[in-house]
C-alpha cells in the first residue's frame, strides 16, 4: 500500500535522482537548442544538398522513438569503437534527438515572420546573413521561448529513458527503492509528484509566454 | 568611379522587354521604358494589371523571367552587377511598410547604413536623426513601430530607404495601407522628396499627387504599358478607352 513515510525516509535518494534528471535535461536541453538552430537554419537556407540532407536527420529522428537512439548510442557505438560513459552518452543522443524538433520550432519561427520583413531588409541591400542577423533572428527570438519552454518541459519527462542504460535518474531511483522495500507504489508516486514539481512551472512559463506574445 | 561621366548624360534606368511569370502565369508581358535622371514617373493601372510586379522587378525583389534592365549605366544581371549594390542605389518603399517592429524608429533608419555601408553607429545615428527630422518624425524617434500610426510608420519607411543615399526612389503604393486622414502627412513628404530633386517611380491611385508631381504618368493594364504621357495628357485627354474607364472609377471613388 501507499506509504508517505516510504518517500520521506527515501527522499535525499530520491533528490539525488531529479538531480541528475534535471542536470541531464540542462545540459541536453542547450546543446538541442545550438544545434537545433544551426540545423534549422542549414535546412532553410543551406541549398539544396544541405537542405536535403538536414531534411532526412529532422525526419529520421522524429520518426523513430527516443530510446532506441539511446540505445544505439550507448550500446552500438562502442562496438566500431566510439565508447562514451553513461552521462555523455545520454546527453548525446537527448540532444541528437531534440536538435531535431527544436530545428523544427526555429524553422515555424522563421516562416511565421512576414515575407515583407526580409523584401524591406534585400531592398536596403542586405544579404542573406545580415537580413536573418539583425531582421529575422531577432523577430523569431519571442516566438520560440513558448514552444523551447515546452520542448525543455518534454526533455525532463523523456530523460527517464535513459533508466534502460541504468542511469540513476529519478526514476531508476524510485525503481531501486521499490525493489529495496518491496512497495513500488509509494516511490513511484513520490517521483511523479516530483516530476510534475519540475515541469510544471516551466509549463505555466510557456503558457504565460504566449500570452504576451499573442 | 569610372564611366560616371559618360553615365550622367545618359539615362538613370533603361527597362528593356521585360517579362515577369508566376508559374504559367505571365504578369508582365514585354515593357520598356526609360527615366532620365531626376525623372518623376507615376506608374497607373488597374489591379492586377502588373504595375507593382514592375516595380519589384526594378531593384530584383522579384527577379524578372526576360529581359533587360539597366541601371545608372550598367547591365544587371545576375551574377554580373551585383544584386546588392543595385538595391543599396534603389530605394524601396512598400505598401505595407515593413518597417522593422523590434527597433526603434532610429534604428530602423540608422540600421541598412550599419549593416550594409558599414557607418559606424554613432555617425548612422546623427544621420538618422536628420532624416527623422525630414519626415517630421524628430519626436519619434525612441519609438517601436508598434506604438506609430500607419502615416507615421510610412514615413520611418521612407527614412529608412533615404539613409542609403539612393539613386532611384521606387514607391509600391504608399499610401494604399494608410487611413485616409493621414495620407497626407506621406505625400507631403514625397513632394518634398520631389522637388530636392530625387528620382523616383510611384505606383498610386492618387491622382492629385499626379498632377502636382509627375512629370509623366505611365498606364498598365494586363501587363503591358498601353498609355503614357505627361498628367495633362493622359488625365485631360486619355487615348485608351481602357485608361478612360479606369480614370472615370478612380475619380468617382
Amino acid at each position: 500500500m501507499f506509504k508517505w513515510s516510504i518517500i520521506f525516509e527515501n527522499l535525499p535518494f530520491l533528490l539525488a535522482g531529479a538531480w541528475t534528471t534535471l542536470s541531464l535535461t540542462v545540459v541536453s536541453m542547450i546543446f538541442a537548442t545550438v544545434a537545433g538552430l544551426l540545423v534549422g537554419l542549414l535546412n532553410m537556407f543551406g541549398g539544396r544538398v544541405i537542405g536535403a540532407i538536414t531534411r532526412v536527420y529532422i525526419e529520421a529522428v522524429r520518426g523513430t522513438p527516443a530510446l532506441l537512439l539511446i540505445l544505439i548510442v550507448y550500446y552500438a557505438l562502442p562496438r566500431i569503437g566510439l565508447n562514451l560513459p553513461q552521462f555523455p552518452a545520454a546527453a548525446v543522443s537527448l540532444a541528437v534527438c531534440y536538435a531535431a524538433y527544436i530545428a523544427e520550432v526555429f524553422r515555424s519561427a522563421v516562416e511565421s515572420i512576414p515575407k515583407g520583413q526580409s523584401e524591406a531588409a534585400f531592398s536596403l541591400g542586405m544579404s542573406q546573413a545580415q537580413t536573418l542577423r539583425h531582421v529575422i533572428l531577432p523577430q523569431t527570438f519571442r516566438r520560440v521561448l513558448p514552444p523551447l519552454a515546452n520542448e525543455f518541459a518534454a526533455l525532463i519527462k523523456d530523460t527517464s529513458l535513459v533508466a534502460f542504460i541504468s542511469m540513476e535518474d529519478l526514476l531508476f531511483k524510485a525503481k531501486i527503492i521499490g525493489a529495496r522495500t518491496y512497495n513500488v507504489f509509494s516511490p513511484y508516486i513520490g517521483a511523479a509528484i516530483i516530476y510534475l514539481i519540475m515541469t510544471t512551472p516551466v509549463m505555466q512559463w510557456s503558457r504565460n509566454l504566449e500570452k504576451k506574445v499573442e | 568611379m569610372t564611366g560616371d561621366t559618360m553615365v550622367s548624360q545618359g539615362k538613370l534606368l533603361v527597362v528593356d522587354e521585360l517579362h515577369k511569370s508566376f508559374g504559367s502565369l505571365e504578369v508582365i508581358k514585354g515593357v520598356s521604358f526609360d527615366m532620365d535622371f531626376k525623372e518623376r514617373l507615376v506608374l497607373m493601372g488597374p489591379s492586377g494589371s502588373g504595375k507593382s510586379t514592375l516595380v519589384r522587378c526594378i531593384n530584383w525583389i522579384e527577379p524578372p523571367s526576360a529581359g533587360r534592365i539597366t541601371f545608372d549605366g550598367k547591365l544587371v544581371e545576375s551574377g554580373k552587377y551585383d544584386i546588392r549594390r543595385l538595391r543599396e542605389d534603389i530605394g524601396m518603399v512598400f505598401q505595407q511598410f515593413n518597417v522593422f517592429p523590434h527597433l526603434t524608429a532610429l534604428q530602423n533608419v540608422a540600421l541598412g547604413p550599419i549593416a550594409v555601408k558599414k557607418v559606424a553607429r554613432k555617425t548612422a545615428e546623427t544621420e538618422a536623426m536628420e532624416l527623422l527630422a525630414k519626415v517630421g518624425l524628430s519626436h519619434r524617434a525612441d519609438h517601436k513601430p508598434a506604438q506609430m500610426s500607419g502615416g507615421e510608420q510610412q514615413r520611418v519607411a521612407i527614412a529608412r530607404a533615404l539613409a542609403m543615399h539612393p539613386k532611384l526612389m521606387l514607391f509600391d503604393e504608399p499610401t494604399s495601407s494608410i487611413d485616409v486622414e493621414l495620407i497626407h502627412e506621406v505625400l507631403d513628404v514625397m513632394v518634398k522628396l520631389a522637388d530636392e530633386g530625387m528620382t523616383m517611380i510611384v505606383v498610386t491611385h492618387e491622382i492629385g499627387f499626379a498632377k502636382e508631381v509627375a512629370d509623366r504618368v505611365i498606364f498598365m493594364d494586363q501587363g503591358l504599358i498601353i498609355e503614357s504621357g505627361s498628367p495633362s495628357e493622359v488625365f485631360e485627354h486619355p487615348q485608351q478607352e481602357r485608361t478612360q474607364s479606369f480614370l472615370s472609377k478612380v475619380l468617382l471613388a
